[in-house]
């Protein structure tokens, strides 16, 4: 069963100076991109998200549950994160981080799950080489691969092109449509609007501001780089 | 090595250690006497050494070896960081600050006995690997790179030094020698008693591992993937941090302040092509711990000379040639820690 991801009136505990109370529902099969100066508190956003960070005021709800109270395990099943710096020294092959993602979802860790998984997130081809001997691009594929395995209702994504080329950008926004189709539901947090205009699928939007500029707001119409330039720096 | 063979390998080469040390000693017996001193019979003498002197040893190698390996590659895996081991972080010398308080300011107190009194050492060690590992545990999120770690670790380790120091200049004489003859690193100063605890200590951890090793294996991938996979971060600090904390502490009770063992093992078998998933790495660690360890008690007993000297003669190339490698993961220190 998927579960809803809810944030309900959520002020976050950083930036000082806030981004307002925050509220929106993401039901299985809905995306949204997160966009905001640096600073606006987008990655506090996620983690907030995640259950990894408390905010100050208001709830995050995974399902029936506070995310920040659910058993790991379970929040684990129902919620990955990629972040923007795929890890270093880990010494696991491309087959064991899926092995582990399939197990962190509660999955039956088969050999024919943890291929049909590597060949979805096309990285089947370095399945056994150590992930500390790919590229920064490379790796970041593996982790967004991983949190596909992993998490069944909610995928979040903290800028997860920065280190990425144009192809493997423009890879990473087919993947998040992908994931919507599949009915789940993706948070991306980037600073990339020209690829996120190109992948076409983007119809919400919030610009995170503190409250002297104007405060965060929701934008539900087809994404434009032009229109959320103009939002960025009013 | 192929990983299919590697523990049947690894297992061969440790018993073969051990039937040679259990066969061989200044004691010049010969092969019969000592297979029927094995059985209870025979000269007391014999009974006495194979009993009381040989067999205890090898078990305190076997065992300490088997510990230190496994404390070494818990604490590699938590501080994501391949130059982690209870010797470097300052984990043994806070055992040995501990033993100091207890041998060497508990004797010039005179509420102690001239020879080390094993009961309050073993406490002594424990609190002071204790007291380490928890700082460590805590100061660990400011360190924004590895390096800074392995300082902090050095920096302890300079501490306690100092403090020991101190304690033994103003110790008495009789103390001082048998604590200056601990800090030498040996296996025959155990017995029975202490193989046991060591023995039940490391089958705990054993299973702990066993139980929590993907989430080991999570972890590897930074803290915040780990997390949002599912693993408890308060939990897993408190178990890797106290196991390796316990077994370093306890090796150190009665076996003294072992260089190297603990940093080199989970390397060797990491560079022999073992398994890189904890549920795969833990027999090959535990199986290269002891035989190095039997190896360099070997070398202690045909040689004379001390085991930390043996130990730091293998280890400390290990080390450079880490340093040197380190090119390899230097450029991303930043992410990990």
């Amino acid at each position: 069963m998927k579960l809803k991801l809810t944030c309900d009136a959520v002020e976050l505990a950083h930036p000082r100076e806030g981004a307002g109370a925050l509220s929106f529902d993401l039901p299985p099969g809905s995306a949204m991109v997160v966009l905001g100066r640096n600073g606006t508190g987008k990655s506090t956003l996620l983690r907030t998200l995640a259950g990894l960070d408390l905010p100050k005021r208001g709830t995050v709800t995974l399902g029936p549950q506070p995310v920040a109270k659910m058993p790991p395990r379970r929040r684990a099943a129902h919620l990955a994160f990629v972040s923007s710096t795929p890890p270093r020294g880990a010494a696991l092959t491309v087959s064991e981080v899926i092995e582990l993602a399939l197990e962190a979802g509660g999955h039956p860790a088969s050999l024919d799950r943890i291929e049909a998984a590597l060949e979805q997130g096309g990285i089947a081809a370095w399945a056994d080489e150590s992930i500390d001997t790919l590229s920064d691009g490379m790796a970041q594929k593996v982790m967004l691969a991983r949190a596909a395995a992993q998490s069944d209702s909610v995928i979040l994504l903290d800028e997860p092109t920065a280190f990425l080329d144009v192809v493997g950008r423009r890879e990473v926004m087919a993947d998040v449509g992908a994931w919507r189709d599949q009915g789940k539901a993706v948070v991306l947090a980037t600073h990339d609007l020209d690829a996120v205009e190109e992948a076409g699928w983007a119809d919400r939007w919030m610009v995170m501001r503190p409250p002297a500029k104007g405060g965060s707001l929701i934008v539900e119409s087809p994404f434009t780089s032009d229109a959320a330039k103009e939002l960025l720096t009013a | 090595m192929n990983a299919r063979w590697s523990n049947p390998v690894l297992l061969a080469a440790m018993v073969l250690l051990f039937i040679a040390g259990l066969f061989s000693g200044p004691a010049q017996l010969a092969w019969s006497e000592e297979w029927r001193a094995l059985s209870g019979e025979g000269s007391p003498t014999a009974v006495t050494i194979m009993w009381q002197l040989r067999l205890p040893r090898l078990m305190t190698a076997v065992l300490s070896g088997a510990s230190l390996g496994l404390a070494g590659l818990l604490m590699q895996t938590y501080f994501r960081n391949p130059l982690a081991g209870p010797s470097v972080l300052g984990v043994t010398s806070g055992a040995t600050l501990g033993v100091a308080l207890v041998a060497l300011g508990g004797a010039t107190l005179g509420w102690m006995p001239h020879a080390l009194n094993m009961a309050p050492q073993v406490m002594g060690a424990l609190l002071g690997s204790g007291a380490v590992m928890v700082l460590l545990g805590l100061v660990m999120g400011q360190f924004r790179s590895r390096t800074a770690l392995l300082i902090f670790g050095l920096m302890v380790g300079y501490l306690a030094g100092a403090l020991v120091t101190v304690l033994q200049a103003g110790a008495e004489a009789g103390a001082l020698q048998a604590f200056v003859h601990w800090g030498m690193g040996s296996f025959s100063q155990g017995g029975w008693t202490p193989c046991a605890i060591v023995a039940v200590a490391l089958v705990g951890a054993v299973f702990w591992v066993r139980r929590t090793a993907s989430l080991l294996d999570m972890w590897t991938m930074g803290a915040l993937t780990a997390r949002t996979m599912g693993v408890d971060e308060r939990k897993l600090s408190w178990g890797a941090l106290g196991t390796a904390g316990v077994l370093a502490g306890l090796v150190t009770a009665w076996c003294g302040p072992i260089a190297f063992l603990g940093l080199a093992t989970p390397h060797l078998v990491r560079a022999a092509g073992a398994p890189r998933r904890h549920a795969g790495l833990l027999w090959p660690v535990l199986l290269t711990g002891a035989t190095l360890a039997l190896f360099a008690d070997g070398v202690v007993r045909w040689f004379g000379v001390p085991l930390n000297a043996v130990l730091s003669l293998v280890g400390a190339p290990v080390v450079l040639m880490l340093i040197i490698r380190r090119g390899r993961w230097s450029s991303s220190q930043a992410q990990g820690a």
